[in-house]
């Protein structure tokens, strides 16, 4: 019971993590979802990890793997973000029209 | 974590699911984007101490350390540093694409519902429990980690650490100029 509770909880995040990464028309708003997203995957991981795999945790190192590659999108996110900001003086999803000239 | 009684372990699950539910609701819904940021930092602390309770203390600590302490502060300094008039504009635009996504979304969540529901996970517990070797090993999860990062994971962990010098020099090259 317990273990269908967690994986609920993980798929009710990687929702909403969606329908905010669609329909946001902020950038930096979009980026949050995409965080949301890969917590989502984390807590399947540590969970299968904790419940099948408790002698080995392959599932915990596997998620450090994403915190990491978490880290790394979230800079370059951040660092292309403030470039087109930079430019277009906006961070609107539907204003960023650059290759449009 | 062994904890004393059953019912203290259900209720730090179902406040933190309600602290999740709520966040990641806060997350989209929310107009203001500091709001918001401040909302996801709240769920990232959640999670942290849900894997506390789910025996992984050293992911608890890297989550705890990497996505509320730089993600979340990161996040929070590209929301100040382009902060405009720009975000009260257009915060009840409720167009057709937007109910689109929400049917879609909702559907997606249904679904897997039904499909966690159904599979029986005690039956896949049962079975990889009785083929793993019953040994009394008398070193810890940190421990572990760490021996897998330098026995099994050793070529993944390079190449994580090249990604990431990788990466932080490039942030720093496109934001710069």
């Amino acid at each position: 019971m317990m273990l269908e509770h967690i994986l609920v909880l993980s798929a009710y995040l990687f929702s909403i993590g969606i329908y905010g990464l669609i329909t946001s028309r902020n950038m930096v708003r979009a980026l949050m979802c995409l965080e949301l997203i890969l917590n989502a995957v984390n807590i399947n991981f540590v969970t299968f990890s904790d419940f099948f795999d408790s002698r080995q945790l392959k599932g915990n190192i596997f998620s450090i793997f994403v915190i990491a590659i978490a880290a790394a999108e979230a800079a370059i996110g951040s660092a292309i973000v403030s470039s087109i900001y930079r430019n277009r003086k906006s961070t609107r999803i539907n204003q960023s029209t650059l290759l449009n000239k | 974590m062994d904890l004393p009684g059953p019912i203290h372990d259900f209720l730090l699950v179902f406040l933190e699911s309600g602290l999740i539910l709520l966040g990641g609701l806060g997350v989209v819904l929310l107009t203001n984007p500091i709001y918001s940021a401040f909302s996801l930092g709240l769920v990232l602390v959640c999670i942290s101490l849900f894997y506390i309770l789910s025996n992984s203390h050293f992911v608890a600590a890297a989550q705890l350390l990497i996505y509320v302490g730089a993600i979340n502060v990161l996040i929070l300094f590209a929301v100040m540093f382009m902060n405009g008039s720009e975000y009260y504009k257009d915060f009840n635009l409720w167009t057709i694409g937007n109910g689109l996504t929400s049917l879609v979304c909702t559907s997606i969540l249904v679904l897997l519902i039904t499909t966690i529901l159904d599979t029986s996970w005690y039956g896949i517990i049962l079975t990889t429990r009785s083929n793993q070797i019953i040994e009394q090993d008398l070193i810890s999860n940190s421990q572990q980690i760490g021996i897998h990062l330098a026995t099994d994971f050793f070529l993944p962990f390079e190449f994580i650490s090249i990604i990431l010098l990788v990466a932080l020099i490039g942030a720093i090259a496109v934001a710069r100029q």
